[in-house]
């Protein structure tokens, strides 16, 4: 298997994942949203803190992305 | 055909619409995908800032009140058993009881499930919202009956002499 090919398989995961990251980040502002105007504001923070952390996953497979790139460039 | 293409099909060049397009199927693929990772990854720090904007607004939105305001006085409180008053403003209904620890506690009068205001009762030792028939207790504001889900708002009481005093209203 060449190793564009392996990478083009490897982007699907990549993308699947980030993907479902975004969906979970999705869900996190609609229940931050939902505390904000229920008057729940323990909730914010942490979720608010989770969708950063899931941030972080996706810059680092987007970096991940880039290196394969430029290694196989 | 025009004869342009039909002197690349001899030279061995691509024909120009291939030269235009110059991406072949995996390539495209690859291409596509890595921009929809870079698509989503924006997306995700969209989200991300959103989340913390929200955060910030909660913390703004409810800071609570620090101010202090002379609400009654504690004998008239003993009298019926609760102080209606309003704090932090005008529009903003509460009401003192003494539980039978004999701790003086102060809430919102707002029912958290469609805003009525709740009142206390005192055979049943709770606050009681009449529209839906909603309970709260009275030592925490947390709800024991009917659809609210969420405690009543706190008001912090000081009580100085005969004088009573609401500090603070918890968000």
């Amino acid at each position: 298997m060449s190793v564009r090919t392996q990478g083009t398989t490897l982007f699907t995961a990549i993308l699947i994942l980030v993907g479902t990251t975004v969906v979970l980040q999705l869900w996190l502002l609609t229940v931050s949203t939902e505390a904000l105007f229920s008057g729940q504001i323990r909730t914010l923070l942490p979720a608010a803190a989770g969708s950063s952390v899931l941030l972080l996953i996706n810059a680092s497979l987007l970096r991940y992305v880039y290196r394969f790139d430029r290694d196989v460039d | 055909m025009t004869g342009e293409e039909k002197d690349c099909a001899t030279c061995g060049k691509d024909p120009k619409w291939k030269q235009d397009f110059p991406i072949e199927w995996e390539g495209d693929h690859y291409v596509t995908r890595r921009e929809m990772v870079k698509f989503l990854t924006l997306g995700s720090l969209l989200l991300a800032a959103a989340n913390w904007i929200t955060a910030i607004a909660g913390k703004l939105l409810h800071r609570g009140s620090h101010a202090v305001l002379y609400i009654g006085e504690s004998s008239a409180l003993e009298q019926t058993g609760s102080l209606l008053f309003r704090y932090p403003t005008d529009k903003d209904p509460c009401i003192a009881v003494r539980t039978p620890e004999g701790k003086l506690v102060a809430y919102s009068q707002v029912c958290t499930h469609l805003s009525c205001a709740v009142v206390f009762d005192k055979a049943e030792n709770v606050l009681v919202c009449p529209c839906h028939h909603g309970a709260f207790n009275i030592d925490l504001g947390n709800p024991v009956a009917g659809p609210p889900t969420r405690p009543l708002a706190r008001v912090k009481i000081e009580q100085r002499g005969d004088q009573l005093f609401a500090t603070e209203l918890e968000a």
